[in-house]
């Protein structure tokens, strides 16, 4: 804090004086290579870490907004020629980042991080064989529920989504006021998981056509489900992460949350009175006895096609390998930025210790580890920012008029459809 | 004039010893649905993050102090560089606003010549254009030059306020008399003598209008900012805030330091009314449609 | 040598030189820049992966045709008049109440209230949106708490009909102080031997505001009326930050939120400048026109 203040007027001159300092620098003799990411998680103090042990090459995170914000910003910036080295990406958004000519082709510098992974998440981060950026975390899908309340309401947890819809008719039964969870429009992320977890790929490729393959069987199933729930009034239909969500959690009013292995660190500040009182469970399954999940997000870091034409590729891969793969990178970013590593060496390593907001389940990342396994593969398009846009506007419409789900499950494989025809790519079908 | 603080214009031979209650009523009710939010964003400031939510709204939190050190403690106090940032764009745009202002306005108001009816209307055509419509191009214009993301790229758009223009015509046709200028040309003195040493001085409370309004037209604006910047150390205090409500799904939005933060962002602004209370001169405005 | 005489005439060209090229750069030019725009398209090639995957072409008025062809432009400008015709009246409506009655002699607490109801002025659209957001959900409101406690429950204001309720409420909340000051000023401007015989002729304060004092100032209430309509169709702010909070937002809402989605979300720069375009004549014809029909009228009154 002193530090920064007492840089701030420097800083203020020094930029306008300057002019232009978006950029990083450019490689130089006798400078450092100055790279510059941007990303919505706290990094810095990891960069920082590097930083000291490597003079030669210097990281500056730069804060973003959330991730959907951010897939935005480095797409304009990168048609204006401008943006950051290395970027922090969800997985979904890579084809849309590569699609636009933001990503670089790093297989030559990051080929032999590939062991590191597994195969499933190595993929999502390789496109037509070549590779664009290096994974950071993985997010499995999992049921939180408040043990207390399903204790004292005599709830079973549920471990099908028909005992889910039965447990939340139950809670309206024993108590009106209370719902098991809430359907939310906005974020496409988890209803794409969910639609994995029945067996749907959205996307996918052969030779020069893509496949869009959003209103298909599995998702149709998915939707059906969650609407009739929402249309029955067993659970809320009013959208996540906002104040009202928030109080709901923390009063103990929503009882669940259906969510990824990252959700400690959600309701730590969603719900600060509730410590201790949350556990996590497999997610529901289809069929009883099965062990699949999908995935929320989760993301990787990327390096820019501006770093590749400044000749500055080798150097950010580098350091996305060693932010990544590095044990002691990897325990400051557990530490950091709470996520769930995508090394495999690391996800069973001393890394991960119990989060602070669940002392009640010591074993917690021991179980993510064993629920990730069931993670189902997923590959993206090139215009996921188009299908999750229009996601939350047409079940954000039929949310609110409990009208079908899969009639807007249809409206964004349409819209999706279209905007891919529109811009010309060869669509199967 | 002064519009904001000037005390009521009450001739002695009405008599204003009763007081009409009707009146006053209405009006408070008026200056109590204003101050309502205002008054929540004070009490929700004092309040924790678990009281935010569980506390009757109008009732003050033990939390203030909590708040403050964290929002301070938020990325190392970029907080404070959001206010300063924001003081930059509206004081330093402001400025430069004025002073552009002034010349054009003194130059619209007191020659005639050529095209002039064409520029001011061309000009003002630009309060029309869609800021959104602006935005973009200017990004991409202004990332050609590789200047976006700079300071440079949200100060020099923000200067050019046809406003400003509008308001600096009309004050300059208002408050420097002709006869003025002409004995002042027939002593021998150049154009731009006659703005600096006459024109400029006279239309002097005029600019301090035109700077606060474009003032508060920079501190409040947040999509010039944010389609230009990306660094979070240059963002304005608008801009800041959204990104701290927009944090995407593993991260959520942080409530009770977008709440302490916004009220903090509001004191300059509202320092600066009741500082140059005399200063609101809107009535420019109003003698404009009359000239 | 510039002899005095040439100093005269390009005097006012210079004075005008910042202003102009900075006209240029930054309204000209991005304007020229969005035409440019408006009329190409990004294609792809095969998977549309990899470098130099996508190509501009030329389109022609393709992106126009689609803008227009577009149900939900259409559909946003008809929710923004629904939006403008509550907003404006109500504000100005109230701005000129309160000002009316900030001029009447015997009111009292008037610095107060007048700094009050201007205060919000001093707050930007994101925030008041936010926290006007926050007064608008049931579970945390005060509203809503002194409503339980009486034993009722209020709407949900963040859905359906009352959506317009309180995106109009914000708005009005926000821009009362600053009209009322505008009409306030040009209210002090009358010339109080005006209306002083109507008083003493036994007229009411009613009568003297009805007849009198608003016919004298019509002027500023044409023009605020003419600034409050351009910003109400520009209104932007207010539904972006309600949005997160309800399910009736659509990202199309108004037709700048669809611009800033195609934009922005989509990707889609060039037919999002395209609709930019086409809000921007709109906008333009209906100023002039309106411009021109007060004047024709103002004209007539003043021979």
């Amino acid at each position: 804090m002193q530090r920064r203040t007492g840089l701030t007027a420097i800083a203020l001159i020094g930029s306008l004086t300057l002019a232009a300092c978006s950029g990083g620098g450019t490689p130089s003799a006798d400078g450092p290579v100055e790279l510059t990411m941007w990303s919505w998680a706290t990094l810095q103090k990891v960069a920082d870490i590097w930083n000291a042990d490597h003079p030669d090459i210097k990281v500056t995170v730069q804060e973003q907004g959330g991730g959907d914000e951010l897939v935005t910003k480095v797409i304009t910036a990168a048609k204006a020629g401008d943006g950051p080295d290395l970027v922090q990406a969800e997985y979904q958004m890579i084809p849309t980042l590569v699609s636009n000519d933001v990503l670089a082709d790093i297989t030559e510098f990051a080929g032999g991080a590939k062991d590191k992974f597994t195969e499933n998440v190595w993929k999502q981060v390789t496109l037509d064989s070549a590779v664009y950026a290096i994974p950071q975390d993985t997010a499995p899908l999992a049921f939180y529920y408040r043990e207390d309340l399903f204790t004292q309401l005599g709830l079973e947890v549920p471990t099908t989504w028909t005992e889910f819809a039965d447990v939340a008719r139950q809670i309206k039964q024993k108590d009106p006021n209370r719902a098991l969870t809430t359907f939310s429009s906005n974020d496409a992320g988890l209803f794409a998981g969910l639609t994995q977890q029945a067996g749907a790929t959205w996307w996918s490729a052969s030779g020069d056509t893509w496949k869009v393959a959003i209103d298909v069987e599995a998702s149709r199933k998915v939707a059906t489900f969650w609407g009739d729930l929402v249309a029955e009034g067993v659970i809320d239909n009013q959208p996540m992460y906002t104040p009202a969500w928030n109080k709901a959690l923390n009063d103990g009013m929503q009882i669940a949350w259906v969510s990824a292995v990252w959700a400690p660190g959600v309701l730590v500040t969603s719900a600060p009175d509730t410590k201790g009182k949350w556990r996590m469970a497999p997610l529901p399954q289809w069929s009883a006895g099965s062990n699949t999940t999908g995935s929320w997000g989760g993301s990787t870091t990327g390096i820019t096609a501006k770093a590749a034409k400044n000749g500055r590729a080798k150097a950010a891969a580098e350091f996305a390998t060693w932010l990544n793969t590095d044990p002691k990178a990897v325990a400051a970013l557990v530490k950091e930025a709470g996520v769930y590593p995508a090394a495999t060496a690391a996800q069973t390593s001393g890394a991960l210790t119990t989060p602070e907001f669940f002392p009640n389940q010591p074993d917690f990342y021991r179980q993510a580890a064993e629920l990730a396994k069931g993670t189902a593969a997923a590959s993206w398009g090139p215009n996921v920012n188009v299908a999750y846009g229009t996601f939350k506007d047409a079940f954000g419409k039929a949310a609110t008029e409990k009208s079908p789900f899969p009639a807007a499950l249809k409206a964004v494989q349409d819209a999706t459809v279209a905007d891919m025809k529109k811009n010309g790519f060869k669509i199967e079908g | 004039m002064s519009a904001l603080l000037v005390g009521p214009r009450v001739k002695p031979s009405v008599s204003a010893r009763r007081t009409s209650w009707l009146p006053t009523f209405l009006l408070l009710l008026g200056a109590v649905y204003c101050l309502i939010p205002v008054l929540w964003v004070v009490m929700a400031a004092t309040k924790s993050r678990s009281e935010l939510f569980s506390t009757f709204t109008f009732l003050p939190g033990n939390g203030l102090w909590t708040n403050l050190s964290e929002l301070t403690a938020y990325r190392d106090g970029v907080y404070w560089l959001w206010m300063l940032n924001s003081g930059l764009y509206a004081g330093v745009g402001a400025l430069l606003s004025a002073a552009v202002s002034a010349l054009s306005g003194y130059a619209l108001a007191k020659y005639s010549f050529p095209g002039r009816g064409v520029i001011f209307t061309v000009i003002l055509a630009g309060v029309l254009m869609p800021p959104i419509a602006l935005a973009v191009p200017q990004y991409l214009l202004l990332a050609k030059v590789d200047l976006a993301g700079s300071y440079w790229s949200v100060l020099l758009p923000s200067i050019l306020s046809p406003y400003g223009i509008y308001l600096a015509r009309v004050y300059a046709a208002a408050a420097v008399p002709d006869e003025v200028l002409e004995a002042a040309r027939v002593d021998g003195a150049r154009d731009l003598r006659l703005f600096t040493s006459i024109a400029f001085p006279m239309m002097r409370p005029g600019l301090v209008t035109v700077f606060l309004f474009q003032f508060v037209a920079i501190w409040n604006n947040f999509l010039l900012p944010y389609v230009m910047l990306a660094d979070d150390e240059t963002f304005p205090v608008t801009v800041g805030l959204y990104s701290l409500l927009q944090q995407g799904a593993s991260k959520p939005a942080l409530y009770t330091l977008v709440i302490t933060g916004a009220l903090l962002s509001i004191i300059p602004l509202i320092a600066l009314f009741l500082g140059l209370q005399r200063y609101w001169r809107v009535d420019l405005l109003t003698g404009a449609v009359k000239s | 040598m510039a002899s005095t005489w040439t100093d005269r005439r390009l005097a006012p060209y210079g004075f005008l030189a910042p202003a102009i090229v900075l006209f240029g750069l930054f309204f000209a030019l991005p304007i020229g820049y969005a035409l440019h725009l408006s009329l190409h398209s990004v294609q792809v090639k095969g998977l549309g992966l990899g470098r130099n995957a996508r190509e501009e072409v030329w389109v022609g008025l393709d992106n126009f045709i689609t803008a227009l062809s577009d149900p939900e432009l259409l559909a946003g400008a008809g929710r923004v008049l629904r939006y403008g015709a509550m907003l404006v009246p109500a504000m100005l409506g109230l701005a000129l109440l309160f000002a009316l009655l900030l001029d009447l002699p015997r009111t009292r607490f008037r610095a107060f209230s007048r700094l009050a109801i201007f205060l919000p002025y001093a707050v930007p659209g994101i925030i008041a949106s936010l926290l006007w957001g926050f007064l608008y959900l049931p579970s945390v409101s005060p509203g809503y708490f002194l409503l339980r406690a009486v034993g009722w429950s209020g709407p949900d204001l963040l859905q359906g009909d009352w959506l317009f309720l309180a995106l109009t409420n914000i708005a009005v909340w926000g821009g009362t102080g600053f009209n009322m000051i505008v009409i306030y000023t040009s209210l002090r401007a009358i010339p109080p031997e005006l209306y002083e015989s109507a008083r003493l002729d036994g007229c009411t304060e009613t009568q003297i505001a009805l007849r009198i004092k608003i016919p004298l100032i019509m002027p500023s209430l044409v023009l605020t009326f003419f600034f409050s309509t351009i910003a109400t169709l520009q209104v932007f702010a207010e539904p972006m930050t309600l949005r997160p909070l309800t399910n009736s937002l659509s990202s199309t809402w108004s037709p700048y939120m669809k611009v800033y989605r195609d934009a922005f979300i989509q990707g889609g720069m060039h037919s999002a400048a395209a609709t930019a375009v086409v809000i921007a004549v709109v906008t333009l014809v209906l100023s002039f026109g309106f411009l021109k029909v007060v004047n024709r009228r103002t004209a007539e009154r003043t021979p």
